[in-house]
């Protein structure tokens, strides 16, 4: 489920199975790293994008909420937000070393998509994104 | 023997001439214009060529990937999608790997304790291998199936439409 005004009305009646929200967090600094920033960026929003696609049914993705020099308040309000809503779960999505309380964080790998063709990005992607589904599996097999 | 032609025959002649070319000038294209949708080639059938051959397809359902061009909106963008395919005798099946509950992915065999059936890592759907929900597991209907060609050897993938073959 994204966040749009389909997905949010099916979202209401259907909290009870829909119970993990995933929240996408990346830096935006503008700064000597804003170019890695750019590129993680643009990864997490690809693996998140198939992420999507394989579990519609159980996972709500916010909108990427974004830090500026790491700071997280925004972002813990939010994840308050989500558990207030009903989900059960809410997992951090992020290149970045950062824990929460009450959030489980995955932590994607960097790879250096900018110097490779296309195939060779979407299988590393694809590979990605398999190793993210399995991590949210466990999530949800292992802390009821 | 030369036939006279009175200055107000000829004047008469050449005015219908010129008068018909130009009428026909009008009505031929107005003409053209109506009847152009009945000379509309049908669109190309909407089946989508994949890259798997026919021949490889046997009894264990296979992910058969397919692309094709979605519009939203202004947007024009690639898609990939998949079906599951498989051979029930001379038929070949396909598949839609969308779960009947809530549109996650299913994969077949992906629960060690089910493995002839297809399953929903979301909510433990379940459902047979000719796309019928199993009792009890989340789903309400059965899954979707794709209309699905052989062209010169390959799989063709078409059309979505309600399962029936349960």
């Amino acid at each position: 489920m994204l966040y749009n005004h389909q997905d949010l009305k099916v979202l209401k009646d259907e909290i009870e199975f829909v119970d993990t929200a995933l929240i996408p967090f990346a830096s935006a600094d503008m700064n000597g790293s804003a170019r890695d920033n750019a590129s993680d960026m643009e990864m997490i929003q690809m693996v998140t994008i198939q992420l999507e696609k394989q579990f519609k049914g159980r996972l709500f993705i916010t909108p990427a909420m974004m830090t500026v020099e790491g700071m997280t308040e925004v972002l813990e309000t939010y994840i308050e937000q989500l558990e207030a809503y009903g989900f059960k779960k809410v997992i951090i999505l992020t290149h970045l070393d950062k824990s929460f309380d009450s959030a489980h964080s995955i932590v994607v790998n960097r790879i250096p998509l900018e110097d490779m063709d296309a195939e060779m990005k979407m299988s590393l992607i694809n590979d990605e994104v398999k190793n993210v589904m399995k991590q949210v599996i466990t999530i949800w097999n292992h802390r009821n | 023997m030369s036939q006279k032609v009175t200055r107000r025959q000829f004047l008469n002649y050449s005015l219908m001439g010129v008068g018909s070319f130009m009428a026909a000038g009008i009505i031929l294209p107005m003409g053209r214009f109506a009847l152009d949708p009945l000379f509309q080639a049908e669109a190309e059938g909407s089946m989508i060529t994949t890259s798997v051959r026919a021949e490889e397809i046997t009894e264990e359902p296979v992910k058969v990937d397919f692309s094709f061009e979605q519009q939203d909106a202004w947007y024009t963008s690639e898609v990939t999608d998949f079906a599951w395919v498989y051979r029930d005798g001379e038929e070949i099946i396909a598949l839609s790997p969308v779960c009947k509950h809530l549109g996650c992915t299913v994969t077949w065999a992906g629960d060690d304790a089910n493995p002839n059936r297809f399953f929903c890592p979301c909510h433990n759907g379940l459902y047979e291998k000719s796309g019928q929900n199993v009792p009890g597991t989340p789903p309400r209907g059965p899954l979707d199936q794709f209309e699905v060609g052989v062209s010169d050897g390959y799989i063709t993938i078409g059309e979505r439409f309600a399962n029936e073959i349960v």
